[in-house]
């Protein structure tokens, strides 16, 4: 298959549809077909030619998302593509890379949220009220922060909680907290 | 639910009111619907969660009720006998024990309107987890903190309210929680 020419051109070209496949692949962005990008940017190539070259650098794309490769593991791939009977020129490595470097956190996270689809703490705010009602003789007084919490999965309307914590709440909740926050740097030392 | 009330065996009932009471006396967060429908599931009644809330709804605007009019027993028990005719002879008779002993001690809130949408955090459980892959990315490695909050409404009903947060968003919710704590220190 013939590659696209070698020149800086021909790399803006291919960053913009590497930018493209991602925004339909990874951000679900729609409006982006196939017919829009060879129009954009490919306008003089023949339709199979360009199937052909979207396809190619969309399996890339994915390969190299769904690992989460790091920069060797990127150049190890890359360079065995590189070295395949119709695979990818070593310029169009060089720009595959330059994309991924530049887009793979942005990716990666995208990725992470399709795969979160139970109830997400969308939002949080709080205030202090003093507690003035003699309600029970030792609560004169006593201040209690009130907490909203919005939660809610993609694409459905959140549920808001509202809670009192007094004092001894907010404590008991600092401690487990800090219990996970303990458990988190054990985590990521272990890994 | 007021035929349901019949099915509840009486001890239960104590129980329930008990619960509704030390509530209402602020001594307990919340009445624990779902462990007491369990266990009188497992006595044999076929009682569902929502019907038992219902009940415990009910039986909890009685007393608060009662208590802000500064009811007698026995006048308790004239207003059971010409509201809820089909009351069971032992729902009377545990409603009436319950308010004979602790009705006296109910202090009654005021702001009963305003707490209408608030509930009372009571406890929380939580984990710490990895996703490792998934259909749409073999090498996920996301790691997630899943919270559940023990709530008690203000009803008083106990609930479970489950969420995740990204390690972000856990850093962002210790540090408010650490902010509240100052405050409520400073005030």
């Amino acid at each position: 298959m013939a590659a696209p020419e070698p020149q800086p051109e021909g790399s803006r070209s291919l960053s913009a549809l590497l930018s493209g496949i991602a925004q339909a692949a990874f951000h679900g962005n729609a409006d982006i077909t196939e017919e829009l990008l060879r129009d954009q940017l490919y306008p003089e190539a023949p339709p199979e030619e360009f199937r052909a070259l979207r396809a190619k650098m969309g399996g890339l794309l994915q390969s190299i998302a769904s690992a989460d490769m790091d920069l060797n593991q990127l150049e190890a791939f890359l360079t065995a593509q590189t070295k395949k009977q119709g695979g990818i020129t070593p310029d169009q490595a060089a720009v595959i890379a330059k994309f991924w470097k530049n887009h793979r956190t942005q990716i990666h996270e995208s990725l992470v949220s399709q795969s979160r689809w139970d109830h997400g703490l969308k939002n949080m705010s709080w205030r202090v009220d003093l507690k003035s009602q003699l309600r029970h003789i030792d609560q004169i007084n006593t201040p209690v922060a009130i907490v909203e919490m919005e939660l809610g999965k993609n694409g459905q309307e959140s549920e808001f909680l509202c809670l009192e914590f007094d004092e001894a709440k907010v404590s008991q909740m600092l401690k487990k907290l800090s219990e996970i926050e303990e458990s988190m740097t054990l985590l990521t030392q272990a890994t | 639910a007021a035929d349901k009330i019949r099915l509840i065996p009486q001890d239960f009932l104590a129980e329930l009111c008990e619960q509704i009471m030390q509530h209402l006396n602020h001594k307990i967060p919340g009445i624990n619907t779902a462990e007491l429908c369990q266990r009188i599931q497992t006595s044999g009644v076929d009682i569902n969660i929502g019907d038992l809330a219902k009940i415990a709804n009910t039986l909890s605007f009685l007393f608060s009720t009662a208590a802000r009019n500064n009811l007698s027993t026995e006048e308790l028990v004239t207003t059971l006998g010409s509201g809820v005719s089909t009351l069971p002879k032992h729902a009377v008779q545990v409603i009436r024990h319950v308010w004979n002993e602790q009705g006296k001690a109910i202090a009654v809130s005021e702001d009963a309107g305003n707490m209408a949408t608030v509930g009372q955090f009571v406890d929380m459980k939580w984990k710490l987890g990895v996703a490792m892959s998934s259909d749409t990315c073999r090498s996920l490695k996301y790691p997630y903190v899943t919270v559940t909050l023990k709530v008690a409404d203000p009803s008083g009903q106990i609930t479970d309210k489950s969420f995740e947060m990204t390690i972000p968003q856990f850093k962002n919710f210790f540090r408010q929680f650490k902010e509240m704590a100052s405050v409520l220190e400073t005030v």
